[in-house]
């Protein structure tokens, strides 16, 4: 009986419990607009069922794929939305305030802002920690003909994900990690 | 008188050996008296068991075909899938790797314009 009480309490606990733990996952919004004017535009959606289908396609002989699966691994969701223009600001910051508005959740803490004069980009990573693991990435890039919001749901190795650098045609710099910022605290 | 008739009876019944042919003609006689046993008829259905035979082998053969030209169909939609998810994911780290260069790269940018000014001082 005292057994039967018990699961009852936490069955009626349980959504409350989800509710308040951590969600890396962003709502991504429609961007309908945007997709009609953008002369390209790729949404990618991997579900963590697409991810795992994905991952028994990549031959693990080759260095690429392997790379690639090495990143996957513990990894529950991949979320890009990314649209090019044939002309500077046919975007406004607005379009993209929705998704930034959800990065100031409690959880969320911004690891880089960067702002390139050279090729007047600006990207902004941030990063969800939970119990001192990445749960999830979240990746805001502004440029003057293409935006990109990527976001990645799981645990990241992020020096996993700097080494596919020059993998896929990315011409690797000779960076040190070592040099970007620390987490800073919860954006406002 | 009695005596000599009954003597002769015994010997009219006397036992008498039979002719060594007897036993040959006795069986050739029942062969012949028997009458000719009629020829087992077919039953109809017994004509149509081969049409039977092909049909069910023809029906069986159908759904062997379908379920295997299914399951084809299947797999190679899930490869079509995996294949489709793969290249989603190449292309999805593909421009997150870009864009965290870009970060990189301003960092980096941003260091060395620094150390600049130091070493300027």
């Amino acid at each position: 009986m005292r057994k039967h009480t018990l699961s009852v309490i936490f069955a009626l606990l349980a959504p409350a419990l989800a509710w308040t733990a951590p969600n890396p996952k962003l709502a991504m919004p429609e961007f309908a607009g945007l997709a009609q004017k953008a002369t390209e535009s790729v949404t990618i959606t991997l579900d963590p069922a697409l991810l795992a289908m994905a991952g028994r396609f990549l031959d693990g002989n080759d260095p690429q794929d392997a790379a690639t699966q090495e990143v996957l691994k513990g990894l529950r969701g991949i979320y890009v939305r990314s649209y090019t223009f044939d002309k500077d600001s046919a975007y406004q910051q607005a379009d993209i305030d929705a998704v930034r508005a959800q990065l100031s959740a409690p959880g969320w803490n911004r690891l880089v802002e960067t702002h390139s004069r050279k090729s007047r980009a600006d990207v902004d990573i941030y990063i969800m920690i939970d119990n001192n693991q990445a749960i999830g990435l979240a990746l805001i890039a502004s440029e003057p003909r293409q935006f990109t919001i990527v976001n990645i749901i799981g645990a990241i190795d992020l020096d996993k994900l700097h080494k596919l650098e020059g993998q896929f045609g990315v011409p690797k710099l000779d960076m040190d990690l070592s040099k970007t910022p620390a987490p800073g605290p919860p954006k406002k | 008188m009695s005596q000599e008739i009954e003597s002769r009876i015994r010997a009219a019944l006397r036992p008498v050996a039979p002719s060594e042919d007897f036993s040959q003609k006795l069986l050739a006689r029942v062969i012949a008296d028997q009458p000719a046993r009629p020829k087992p008829r077919r039953l109809p259905s017994a004509n149509a068991r081969p049409l039977v035979w092909w049909l069910t082998a023809s029906l069986a053969a159908c759904l062997i075909l379908a379920v295997g030209v299914q399951q084809h169909l299947e797999q190679q939609r899930l490869q079509q899938s995996g294949l489709e998810a793969r290249r989603q994911v190449v292309e999805a780290l593909r421009m997150t790797s870009q864009k965290l260069n870009l970060a990189y790269e301003a960092v980096k940018n941003q260091s060395t314009s620094l150390s600049d000014e130091k070493s300027g001082v």
